[in-house]
């Protein structure tokens, strides 16, 4: 072997046999491998140090009541009952089920009015956001394209600009717009919700999009104008079919953010009818005794769980979109 | 166009006969006629509030008679001489200084962990997300469940570490550890966003550079602070960056958590502004606040970007 031969010369080895060769290269690999274990353990433990809240949270909800304030809590293997869900998905009574859970005596002190059913706010926000997304990627997608392939006096404080509204401080904005829209009878409406979450989104929409264009050669827009598109053209037949996947990830994270959003959507929209999930959520008073816990964890996850099947399909775009295209995953 | 001698010259006929540019605003060769949808959207929404924030901190607002009236600099004076305001600063700066340097180093040390390919990395990767995805409410109602000085098994471990006691609990009590408890949600969905961050910086670092750091006899911890960290400047700087301008602005987990109490303790400059404009109706005072808030996020932001070179 060559290459043993050559290691042993230079290190000034005596002469070893091929098989003690082999068990030095099996220890190698062995310590590699223990080395590599160490390393997941580690790793592994401060993952799931980030990981568990959200995991407490989700068994929680299948939690009995006992279960829930169980110290230190189960991982696994609790015993686990739908009750919780059946009120906050399936609309049962509130009373019944903290009779079933809890016992006679409890469930009368607070939030005994509560209503724990969340299915409505579920379709606002599903709604509100759909609806912002449409109109953002709409806007932002030729925005996107123009910042991408023309170079207008004034283009990087442009792009300034976006970037600015994109740190603007959420409860800065929501009063002007509460009496922006007190004064043209905007109030408490649909509309006026969704282009506030237009806002929210815009900017990362367009920076996004745009970093996506700029992957995207401009020999093809040159060739598609060669042969008779205009701009336009070009744009629309052409090089909006490469950048799909971005609009597809943008759509996907401003599809999230509108849903998590709480600040605009608790000011600018004040009637349960239209409230989204985050503000019915707040209502909640979780200082108070421990009743709720299970409806809280049940209505909660309700609230995570879409986004974290959503994020799985953008999962290698998240970075770059939260840093509004300036660093590529 | 042909020559008249009918000699075509080597060029396709396209280039010869280029569309005459057609002049006007509609035409889909002007850069503004793309921009102006987004760009008329964004002066309405963002500029429109701003302009009207600031008139409105030369007002005050009279809640029995729905009227603004006019006050001059009043507010402004008011504002820096309100010791409320002082401390609420403060907190901000604090909350800032120590979220930000515990998630950088944080950070970096799961992303290097996760760099060097553990088993199972892909997995750790998604779960590492989560808590970024989360809603700030939905987080915010979480850590109070889990801070609980009863029942929640965060604070059951800080007791047993002696950091935090029965009386004084994270939240709750006198509020000595209260902004530690916002700071712990803070920390633990933040974090994750310099991970991936930084694990894509290092994803870009060339291999041939690591390659010869190793061949000139580099230790791991040698090429990680002499040859990796330079190379990821500018992603940190960008990580840094985004994470200021949002710490500056922290807002849900205070509203959820401590709703600014107790006594004080955790009430940041977005929440004090808050608390005027909606809880004391004194919409003056708080657009006041909104537009300092405002100008120092971005002056801390574009000084930030002017000298790191950002581009975008």
């Amino acid at each position: 072997m060559a290459t043993a031969n050559s290691t042993k010369s230079r290190l000034g080895v005596g002469h070893k046999s091929e098989s003690e060769w082999r068990s030095i290269q099996r220890q190698q690999h062995r310590r590699q491998f223990l080395n590599r274990l160490l390393l997941t353990i580690v790793t592994g433990v401060i993952v799931f140090i980030f990981f568990y809240p959200i995991w407490f949270w989700v068994t929680a909800s299948f939690k009995t009541f006992t279960g829930i304030f169980q110290m230190p809590p189960q991982l696994l293997g609790f015993e686990a009952i739908g009750s919780w869900w059946s009120t906050v998905i399936g609309g049962r009574s509130y009373l019944e089920v903290v009779h079933e859970t809890v016992g006679a005596n409890a469930g009368t002190g607070g939030g005994g009015t509560v209503g724990y059913y969340i299915v409505p706010f579920l379709v606002n926000s599903a709604i509100t956001g759909l609806l912002s997304t449409l109109v953002v990627i709409s806007v932002a997608t030729p925005t996107a394209y123009a910042l991408s392939r023309f170079n207008p006096s004034g283009k990087q404080n442009i792009i300034f600009f976006i970037l600015s509204t994109r740190f603007m401080p959420a409860f800065a904005a929501v009063l002007p717009l509460t009496q922006i829209y007190r004064f043209i009878g905007w109030d408490d409406t649909r509309i006026g919700l969704v282009l506030a979450h237009v806002l929210i989104n815009l900017p990362l929409a367009i920076l996004l999009i745009k970093s996506f264009f700029d992957d995207v050669p401009t020999d093809l827009d040159d060739a598609a104008m060669v042969d008779g598109c205009n701009r336009w053209g070009a744009f629309w037949r052409i090089v909006i079919r490469y950048v799909i996947p971005g609009m597809g990830a943008a759509a996907v994270l401003c599809l999230i953010f509108s849903w998590n959003e709480f600040l605009f959507s608790l000011y600018l929209v004040r009637i349960p009818d239209l409230s989204t999930l985050p503000v019915f959520l707040s209502g909640f008073d979780t200082a108070s005794g421990g009743t709720e816990w299970g409806f809280l964890a049940a209505a909660g996850t309700a609230a995570m769980i879409p986004v974290f099947i959503f994020i799985l399909f953008v999962q290698r775009s998240l970075i770059r979109g939260l840093t509004l295209g300036a660093v590529r995953g | 166009m042909a020559q008249p001698g009918g000699v075509t010259v080597g060029l396709p006929s396209s280039t010869a006969e280029a569309p005459t540019p057609k002049r006007g605003f509609f035409n889909s060769a002007n850069p503004w006629l793309w921009l102006s949808p987004a760009l008329i959207f964004l002066i309405v929404y963002s500029l429109g509030p701003f302009i009207l924030n600031i008139v409105m901190s030369f007002t005050e607002f009279k809640a029995r008679q729905k009227t603004f009236t006019f006050v001059g600099v009043d507010n402004w004076t008011d504002l820096f001489q309100d010791s409320r305001f002082h401390n609420a600063l403060g907190i901000t700066v604090q909350y800032v200084v120590v979220a930000l340097t515990i998630q950088v180093c944080l950070g970096l040390l799961i992303a290097v962990l996760l760099d060097s390919r553990p088993f199972g990395v892909g997995l750790m990767q998604t779960l590492i997300i989560l808590p970024m995805v989360t809603a700030p409410v939905v987080a915010g109602m979480l850590f109070r469940l889990l801070t609980h000085s009863e029942f929640g098994y965060i604070d059951y471990i800080f007791q047993n570490l002696g950091i935090v006691t029965k009386d004084e609990p994270l939240i709750g009590g006198k509020g000595v550890y209260a902004l530690m408890g916002v700071l712990i949600v803070e920390i633990w969905q933040w974090t994750p966003f310099i991970v991936l961050i930084v694990l894509a910086g290092l994803k870009s670092i060339p291999t041939e550079v690591i390659e010869a750091a190793q061949v000139d006899g580099a230790s791991a911890w040698q090429r990680f602070w002499r040859v990796k960290l330079p190379l990821l400047r500018t992603v940190l700087s960008i990580a840094i960056l985004f994470r200021l301008v949002d710490l500056f602005r922290v807002f849900d987990y205070v509203a959820i958590l401590t709703a600014g109490g107790p006594a004080l303790h955790t009430e940041t400059l977005s929440y004090y502004g808050y608390v005027n404009t909606f809880q004391q109706v004194k919409f003056g005072y708080g657009a006041t606040i909104g537009v300092f808030l405002m100008v120092v996020v971005w002056i801390v932001a574009f000084s930030y970007i002017r000298i790191f070179r950002m581009k975008w």
